[in-house]
C-alpha cells in the first residue's frame, strides 16, 4: 500500500463544530447574563461580551492550531508542562503579579492580560499523568510506581487550595482518581490513593472554618439569606422562576443584579431562568455529545498515551460541567468553578477549546 | 465508566426537575419579595355624614410623593425640583439620598394636584407619586370632638375616625414595578396596579341642623356665663339616636392644633362622654323613678303620689345631718308631695326614698338605669362614672345619692337614664352610628339595642307629667314654650377639688324633653363653672328652651292643642 495514496483520515469534525457552537453561545448567554450589570457598572453593556469574544476568537486559533499538531509529540512536554504549571500557580502568590478578587488570589497578570494558572494546571497535569504511565505502564500498579503521580497532584493541589480554590482542586483531586483507575491499577494501588482525600477533608476544614459555614449554609441557606446563603438563594430563585421552558433569551430577573457571578460560575443559573429545565436538558446533551465523542476518540486510539490523555482531557471538561451543575442546583456546597465553553473567563476558555483541538488530532491518527 | 456518567446526569437532571418544576412556584414566590417594590396606592377613605347624608368630612384628592435613592440620576437637579414644588429643605433631603441607608424617603404628603402635574413635566427618575387622602371638614369645629381627626397618613387618631377607622380606611393598593436590586426599574419594568377598595361612608345619627342650633347655642351661654366649659347632647328618647352632642371651647377639625398637644388634648376630649361630674338634682329623676314603679309595683316602703312628705329642712343620718338647699323659711318646701317635691328640688324628700327603698332595691334602680357602667356609645374612651360599690355604700351615702351628690356620672349616662325614666322605660345603647353606606350604594342600617328595661310604662308616663308641671310650674320654667309640652329637671351641684367643696365652683345643669306625652328630642345642657348666677334652673334652663325652639322651627313641628 503506497503511504501517499492513503488519504489523511478526517477526524472528529462535529466534536470540533459542536465546541465552537458552544463558545459562541456562551457570548450570547454572557451577553444576556452581564449586559444589564456590566451597564451599570462600566458603563459599558458588552463589556464582558467583548473580553470573551477574544477568548472565542483566540481559541479557536488555539484549537485549530493544536488540530494540527501530532499529539506524541505532546509526550516531550510532560515535565516542562508540569514545571510552568508549577511556576504560573507560584506566581499568583508573588505580590505584584497576584491578584485577589473576592478574598481570592487566583490570577496572575501580565500588563493587560489576566491568565488563571489552576486552569491551566489541570491541564498540565492530565497530559503528565498521561505520559507518565504510557511511559511506565507497569507502574501503575504498585504504590512506588504512582508515588510521582501522587506526588504532582498532591503538589498542584497545596498551591492550588492555599490561594484559596477548592473546587479545582477537587477537580485535580478527581482527575487524579480516574486517570490511575482508567490506566488499570489494581485494588490495593487505588485504596493507598484514596488516603489523602480521607485525610483532606477534616483538614481543610479545620484549617479554614468558613468551609463549614458554607456547609451549613448550603443545608439550609435560608438560615443567612444575606450572607453564606446568599449566593445559593439567589441561584436557586433563578432556575425556580425558569421552570419548564424559561422566561425566554434575554428575560432573565436574576440578571438584574441579583445574582452575583451571573456571567462567570453561575451562568448555567441564568440559563436555566432563560431557557428552562427544557432547554438545560438540551444544553446538557451538547456537553454529554462533548463527552462521548471524547471517551469514544480514547477507546478507538491504539495508542496508550492517546488513550489516557484523551480520557485526561474529556475528564477535565466533564468533571467541571458535573460539579458546576451540582453547584448551581444546591446540590452539593457552593463553590467557584466556571462552566467550561460557557463561563466568561478566557483563560478557560482558551485551554478548553485548545484541549479540544488536541481531542481531535488523536482521532485523526490511525 | 458510561453507567456512571449517566448516574452523574441522572442526578443533575433529577435534581434540576425538582427545583425547576416541584420547587419552582414556592422559589417564585419568595423572590418576588426581592423582584418588585411597591409603591402604595392609599384607599379613598368613606367619607361621614350626618344623618340626612349631609357631607361631614370628606376628602380632598392630594398626593403623596416618594424618592428612592438608588434610582436618582441627578442628586442636585432631583432636589431643586422637589423642594422648590414643596417647599423642602433642600440640603437636608440631599444629605439623606446621600447617606443611601434608606431604599425610600417619603418626601411630601398629601401635595395639591397642581404640584404633581408640574413634577410630571419633569420626569426625575427615581421620583414617584401616588393618591393619598387629605380629610376636609364642612363645619370646622362644629362635632369636632365625635368626628375627630386623622393622622396625616389618614389613620383615624380620634372620634368617630378613630372608632370607625377599619370601616372608612378600606383597603390600600399598591403600584408594583420590577427594579433590580438596589430599586433601579428594571430595562422592561412590568408594572403591576392593584387597585385600592375605597372605604365606605358612614353616617352618623347626628342631625347638623339640630347640631349647629345647639353649637350656637352653647357658645352662647360659655360666653354670657363666662363658663369654664360647656356641653350638651341631644338625643331621640325612642331609639337613643344621638342627634347632637357639644363641648365648647373646640377646635377647627381644618387646622389641629398638632403641635400644642396640651391644647389639643384638651380640646379635642368628647367632656360629655368621657369626663364625671356629680349631677345634683338632675339625679332625683331616677330616684323618683324607682319610688313610683315601687309604689305601682306594691312596695309598701315606697310612697304614694299623695303621700305628703316630711317638711322639716333637715334629716339626720349615722349622725351626721343633711340639708336642703332652701331654707324652708316662710312656707316654702312644705308639706310637699313627689310632684312638689320634684318642682321645688327639695333634698330630703328624695332622701327619704333612697332611704325607704334600701340599698338593696335602690341599687338595683341604679343598675337598670345603667349607672356603674358604661352606656356602650360606639366612641372610644367612655367614663365608667363612680358609685360607690353596693357592699360598702353607708346610710349617709344613700341618702344623698338620693338627690344626686356621692355619685359621679358622666353626661351621657344621665341623658340616657332620664331618656329611659320618661320614654316608657326602655333603656337602649345610645349610639353615634345611624348606618354604613357600602361601596355599591346598599345602606346597612343600624338597629337599636334594647338593654334595660328598668320602670313600667305606667310609671314613666307618671313620671314624665311631674316632670313637665316641674317645668311649667317648679326651678324649669325657663325651659318652658307655649303650646308644647316640656318637661325637665334641674341641677346644681358644688364642685369639689381635693376632697373638698370648692367655694364658688358649681356645675349647672338641665335635663329637658319635649313632647312630654310622647318624647321625641332630650337634652342635657352641662354648664361647668359659671361665673355669677350659676343655679341650673337659670343658667342651663333657658340653653334647653333655645335649642327646643330652633328644633320647632327646623321640624316645623306643630304646636300641642
Amino acid at each position: 500500500m503506497k503511504r501517499l495514496g492513503v488519504k489523511k483520515k478526517a477526524g472528529d469534525i462535529p466534536l470540533l463544530i459542536c465546541v465552537f457552537l458552544m463558545a459562541v453561545f456562551g457570548c450570547l448567554m454572557i451577553y444576556s447574563a452581564s449586559s444589564y450589570t456590566a451597564g451599570v457598572q462600566y458603563g459599558d453593556k458588552l463589556y464582558f461580551v467583548k473580553k470573551q469574544l477574544i477568548g472565542v476568537l483566540l481559541g479557536t486559533a488555539a484549537m485549530v492550531g493544536t488540530c494540527f499538531i501530532p499529539y506524541k509529540k505532546l509526550i516531550k512536554f510532560r515535565y516542562p508542562a508540569i514545571i510552568i504549571a508549577a511556576i504560573l500557580l507560584a506566581l499568583v502568590f508573588v505580590p505584584a503579579i497576584g491578584i485577589t478578587n473576592y478574598g481570592a488570589t487566583r490570577w496572575i497578570g501580565f500588563g493587560g492580560v489576566t491568565i488563571q494558572p489552576s486552569e491551566i494546571a489541570k491541564y498540565a497535569y492530565a497530559l503528565f499523568v498521561a505520559a507518565f504511565f504510557a511511559k511506565n505502564p507497569e507502574k501503575v500498579k504498585t504504590i512506588k510506581g504512582v508515588l510521582p503521580v501522587l506526588g504532582v497532584g498532591i503538589a498542584f493541589c497545596v498551591l492550588i487550595i492555599i490561594e484559596p480554590n477548592m473546587s479545582i482542586t477537587m477537580c485535580v483531586g478527581m482527575l487524579m482518581l480516574c486517570l490511575v483507575f482508567l490506566s488499570g491499577t489494581n485494588l490495593k494501588t487505588f485504596a493507598f490513593i484514596l488516603i489523602p482525600f480521607a485525610v483532606a477533608v477534616p483538614v481543610l476544614i479545620i484549617l479554614e472554618p468558613y468551609r463549614l459555614q458554607r456547609l451549613s449554609a448550603f443545608l439550609d441557606p435560608w438560615a443567612s439569606p444575606k450572607d453564606e446563603g446568599y449566593q445559593l438563594i439567589q441561584s436557586l430563585y433563578a432556575l425556580g422562576n425558569g421552570g419548564l421552558f424559561g422566561t425566554g433569551l434575554f428575560n432573565s430577573t436574576q440578571k438584574y443584579r441579583f445574582l452575583p457571578f451571573a456571567e462567570s460560575d453561575f451562568i448555567l443559573s441564568i440559563m436555566g431562568e432563560e431557557l428552562g429545565f427544557f432547554g438545560l436538558i438540551i444544553f446538557f446533551a451538547c456537553c454529554a455529545f462533548i463527552v462521548y465523542r471524547g471517551f469514544k476518540i480514547a477507546r478507538n486510539c491504539k495508542d496508550r498515551f492517546g488513550y489516557l490523555l484523551a480520557s485526561g482531557f474529556t475528564l477535565v471538561y466533564g468533571i467541571q460541567v458535573v460539579v458546576n451543575a451540582l453547584v448551581v442546583s444546591g446540590t452539593i456546597p457552593p463553590t467557584g468553578l466556571p462552566l467550561p465553553l460557557i463561563s466568561s473567563g478566557n483563560t478557560s476558555l482558551i485551554i478548553t477549546m485548545a484541549s479540544m483541538g488536541v481531542l481531535h488530532n488523536i482521532s485523526r491518527s490511525d | 465508566m458510561g453507567l456512571a456518567i449517566a448516574f452523574i446526569f441522572c442526578l443533575i437532571f433529577t435534581r434540576l426537575f425538582y427545583v425547576q418544576l416541584v420547587w419552582g412556584s414556592e422559589l417564585k414566590y419568595k423572590a418576588s419579595d426581592q423582584w418588585n417594590r411597591e409603591i402604595p396606592v392609599i384607599a379613598r377613605r368613606g367619607i361621614i355624614s350626618d344623618r340626612n347624608g349631609q357631607i361631614l368630612a370628606g376628602n380632598l384628592t392630594t398626593y403623596s410623593i416618594f424618592l428612592r435613592p438608588n434610582a436618582v440620576k441627578n442628586p442636585e437637579h432631583t432636589v431643586t425640583v422637589l423642594s422648590e414644588l414643596f417647599s423642602l429643605d433642600a440640603g437636608a433631603l440631599l444629605e439623606k439620598i446621600g447617606e443611601g441607608k434608606v431604599s425610600e424617603i417619603t418626601v411630601a404628603r398629601q401635595t395639591s394636584k397642581e404640584s404633581v402635574e408640574k413634577l410630571i413635566t419633569y420626569n426625575l427618575p427615581g421620583v414617584y407619586y401616588s393618591r393619598d387622602n387629605s380629610r376636609q371638614y364642612a363645619y370646622n369645629d362644629a362635632l369636632c370632638q365625635v368626628l375627630g381627626f386623622t393622622a396625616n397618613d389618614g389613620t383615624g387618631l380620634s372620634g368617630a375616625e378613630k372608632y370607625y377607622n377599619d370601616i372608612l380606611s378600606g383597603t390600600d393598593g399598591e403600584i408594583s414595578y420590577t427594579t433590580d436590586i438596589v430599586g433601579v426599574e428594571t430595562e422592561n419594568p412590568v408594572v403591576v396596579y392593584s387597585e385600592a377598595k375605597a372605604g365606605d361612608e358612614i353616617r352618623l345619627t347626628v342631625d347638623m341642623d339640630i347640631q349647629l342650633a345647639a353649637e350656637k347655642a352653647m357658645r352662647s351661654v360659655y360666653a354670657s356665663a363666662n363658663a369654664k366649659r360647656v356641653s350638651c347632647v341631644v338625643l331621640n328618647p325612642q331609639n337613643f339616636d344621638i342627634l347632637a352632642m357639644v363641648n365648647y371651647p373646640s377646635y377647627d377639625l381644618n387646622d389641629v392644633p398638632r403641635d400644642d398637644t396640651e391644647t389639643l388634648n384638651a380640646l379635642s376630649r368628647n367632656s360629655i362622654v368621657c369626663d364625671i361630674y356629680e349631677p345634683g338634682s338632675t339625679f332625683k329623676v331616677v330616684t323618683a323613678a324607682a319610688n313610683i314603679e315601687e309604689h305601682l309595683r306594691g312596695n309598701s316602703k315606697a310612697f304614694s303620689e299623695s303621700y305628703i312628705f316630711n317638711s322639716s329642712r333637715t334629716r339626720s343620718v349615722d349622725g351626721t345631718k343633711i340639708k336642703c338647699w332652701s331654707d324652708h323659711a316662710n312656707g316654702k318646701h312644705t308639706n310637699q308631695t313627689l310632684a312638689e317635691a320634684l318642682n321645688n328640688s327639695c333634698n330630703p324628700c328624695f332622701t327619704d326614698i333612697a332611704l325607704s327603698l334600701g340599698t338593696g332595691t335602690f341599687y338595683n334602680y341604679l343598675n337598670s338605669f345603667g349607672f356603674g357602667n358604661v352606656t356602650g356609645l360606639d366612641f372610644n374612651g367612655e367614663a365608667l362614672g363612680m358609685l360607690v360599690p353596693q357592699s360598702l355604700v353607708r346610710d349617709c351615702d344613700l341618702a344623698r345619692i338620693g338627690f344626686g351628690q356621692t355619685v359621679a356620672v358622666t353626661g351621657i349616662q344621665l341623658a340616657c337614664a332620664v331618656a329611659a325614666a320618661v320614654n316608657g322605660g326602655k333603656y337602649y345603647i345610645p349610639h353615634l352610628l345611624k348606618s354604613v353606606v357600602l361601596s355599591g350604594g346598599k345602606e346597612e342600617i343600624y338597629k337599636p339595642l334594647l338593654k334595660f328595661n328598668p320602670i313600667s310604662e305606667k310609671a314613666s308616663s307618671i313620671l314624665a307629667s311631674m316632670l313637665e308641671g316641674v317645668v311649667t310650674e317648679g326651678s324649669g320654667k325657663k325651659a318652658y314654650i307655649e303650646g308644647y309640652r316640656v318637661g325637665g329637671k334641674t341641677g346644681t351641684a358644688q364642685k369639689y377639688e381635693d376632697g373638698h367643696v370648692a367655694s364658688g365652683k358649681y356645675v349647672s345643669s338641665f335635663v329637658g324633653f319635649f313632647p312630654a306625652d310622647k318624647p321625641q328630642y332630650l337634652a342635657l345642657i352641662i354648664v361647668d363653672e359659671p361665673q355669677g348666677v350659676y343655679y341650673g334652673s337659670t343658667v342651663a334652663a333657658p340653653v334647653a328652651r333655645e335649642i327646643f325652639q330652633d328644633i320647632i322651627t327646623l321640624k316645623n313641628i306643630q304646636p300641642y292643642v
